[in-house]
């Protein structure tokens, strides 16, 4: 109970300060439906009346809303606060209270996907109204399986970010490592091409690496591109695996990390 | 009475620390463009020795100031007390706790309050903050408005509640800063430079609460402070720290008697002839540190501070005299600036 009034508070806290930026909140949507409405229209010009790899015009379009919606469910900018919490000793404080630092982080992260995906969502039920293409057939069951798949990428996410921000520990690049991932996984995971379209090598990187669990899987999940019970676990399990190795790194990140902490300021 | 003796002298200590040491490895770069391809490819490191081998207790209900100039160690060792830190070396014990292994059972059992750090919610009302606060701290509501209403007396913070921070004068922010660290009433209050950037009226309404809340609540408080108002009003002893070494550790009146070589004697000269007595004349006795008719300060070496008030009141015509210390300050910078051991000897 004391920990769901915990959440609530710092939800709500997170929630507040929002509503204080009405400005921020519409730059990030619009910069959460550019990058994927960009890689549609692209691909939508390409694929003119015929197929890309086998997606049509159609495919894409319930391929990059899936992206839009899923990836707004799982980002995670952790490690940017992180970087200024340790540099600028704002984590000073945060390590006074009874609580440890990544649960603000968690409360903020889940504050911050209800709202931006919430929008989305309404603005994808809005499109599909009007736009046949973008409508998805899905059943209750894979339903189910993809809200897993969101969960693992959404918690392997900020385990990613929130490691990498740990780096500032040792260094003052924490940010850069975490653009040059983000740049990576633009291609890998599927933010600008489904990885079927990716050469097969590429592909390949991004299935045995994370990559494909951040994004992709649970986009394909959601649009059907994956079918067949064995493709479906082999996703789930190589998020676990992956999750599992992230928080591992965590653990070692923040336990050294936290006897190497200056804790400079006052 | 004889069990309160025994209870008094066999009290546990509510902080103890035992050589306790912290040494950071800085990155040493010359200037220029050469230095910073120098240190990109072959970088150097020096070890700093922020506290070094620092051994002291403090007992429950104590107000205790660190004194020390800038990068002395004081703010590196509360944060070495409060788990913040990891110390290079020794030992700490904290309200019974080791302070970096003690987890959220000894962090509700502190408040950590640092002077330019803030954990305010900059853009709502503080009000957010402290109830963001009861959540962290488990605070049954009743407790929480009880306590709520407890600070905001004693703090006078009335109407400040709702304005957002960012509108709050500094003054302002640290009393809310307070009332955010205190609400889970910690028996144990770590400040550090509680006081900073404050004017006078809010320096010393900061001071009158600590007293207060320490009277009501016995709690114990250790502070940093470059204020030595803040050190005069509020503790009852200090551990003077210059370059990570302990140098002292008393009663501050003490600490001035032991380095101040030093007294001063104020002088309120009467009588029909008192406006005759010229700077010249008052030299003989001391160096004048002050005239201006009536009042006169002479400072005089401290064993000669009797005699020499005997002579004045015999020679002139003295209506008021007082023996004083020099101004705590002065002692002070004249004690760091000469190097503690020098002063001391």
């Amino acid at each position: 109970m004391s920990w769901l009034r915990r959440y609530g508070a710092l939800i709500r806290n997170a929630w507040l300060v929002d509503i204080q930026y009405r400005a921020a909140i519409v730059l990030w949507l619009l910069w959460g439906v550019t990058e994927p409405a960009i890689a549609l229209g692209i691909w939508w010009a390409i694929a003119g009346a015929g197929s890309v790899g086998g997606y049509a015009r159609a495919d894409f379009a319930r391929y990059f809303f899936a992206v839009m919606l899923i990836n707004q469910l799982t980002i995670a900018w952790d490690s940017w606060y992180l970087d200024r919490w340790i540099r600028e000793g704002e984590l000073n404080y945060r390590l006074a209270r009874p609580l440890h630092p990544a649960h603000e982080a968690v409360a903020e992260n889940i504050a911050y996907k209800a709202r931006t995906a919430s929008v989305i969502l309404i603005v994808w039920i809005l499109c599909a109204a009007a736009w046949p293409a973008v409508r998805l057939s899905i059943d209750p069951g894979r339903l189910a399986l993809t809200a897993l798949a969101v969960l693992l990428a959404a918690a392997m996410r900020f385990f990613i970010s929130f490691t990498t921000g740990l780096l500032a520990f040792w260094t003052t690049r924490a940010t850069a490592i975490m653009e040059l991932h983000a740049g990576v996984s633009l291609f890998l995971a599927g933010r600008i091409a489904p990885l079927a379209l990716l050469p097969s090598a590429v592909a390949g990187i991004a299935g045995v690496l994370w990559f494909r669990g951040m994004l992709s899987f649970p986009v394909d999940l959601l649009t059907g591109a994956v079918q067949g019970g064995d493709a479906v676990l082999r996703g789930l399990a190589s998020q676990v695996v992956w999750l599992g190795i992230w928080i591992l790194a965590y653990r070692i990140a923040w336990t050294r990390g936290i006897r190497k902490y200056g804790a400079v300021g006052g | 009475m004889s069990v309160a003796t025994v209870d008094f002298f066999t009290m546990p200590a509510v902080v103890t620390a035992e050589q306790l040491s912290k040494t950071f490895r800085v990155k040493v770069r010359d200037p220029g463009l050469k230095g910073a391809l120098r240190a990109l490819l072959r970088p150097r490191y020096r070890e700093v020795h922020a506290v070094r081998d620092v051994t002291f207790r403090i007992d429950p209900g104590e107000i205790v100031a660190f004194l020390g100039p800038n990068g002395a160690g004081k703010t590196t060792t509360l944060k070495m007390l409060t788990g913040l830190l990891y110390p290079t070396a020794g030992q700490v014990r904290v309200a019974d706790f080791v302070p970096w292994t003690g987890g959220p059972a000894f962090k509700r059992r502190i408040a950590l309050v640092l002077g330019n750090r803030q954990q305010l919610v900059w853009d709502l009302p503080p009000e957010e903050t402290f109830l963001l606060n009861r959540a962290i701290y488990d605070i049954p509501e009743r407790a929480y408005r009880e306590r709520l209403a407890e600070l905001v007396s004693l703090l006078e913070l009335g109407d400040v509640l709702q304005k957002p921070v960012r509108q709050l004068s500094l003054g302002e922010r640290m009393k809310c800063e307070l009332t955010a660290s205190l609400l889970h009433s910690p028996p144990l209050l770590f400040l550090d430079e509680p006081t900073l950037g404050l004017d006078v009226t809010a320096q010393d309404a900061i001071r009158r609460f600590l007293i207060e809340y320490r009277s009501r609540h016995n709690a114990t408080v250790l502070l940093t402070s470059h204020y030595m108002q803040d050190v005069t009003a509020l503790a009852s002893r200090v551990l003077m720290i210059n370059r990570g070494r302990l140098l002292y550790d008393g009663a501050l009146e003490a600490l001035v008697a032991r380095i101040a070589r030093t007294k001063r004697i104020e002088l309120v000269l009467g009588g029909t002839d008192g406006n005759r007595v010229t700077a010249d004349a008052l030299a003989v006795f001391g160096e004048v540190k002050a005239f201006h008719f009536p009042n006169a300060v002479l400072e005089v070496r401290r064993e000669d501070a009797p005699a020499t008030s005997a002579r004045l009141l015999a020679a002139l015509p003295v209506a008021d005299l007082s023996i004083e210390d020099p101004p705590i300050e002065e002692v002070i910078r004249h004690a760091f600036a000469q190097g503690f051991e020098e002063a001391d000897a």
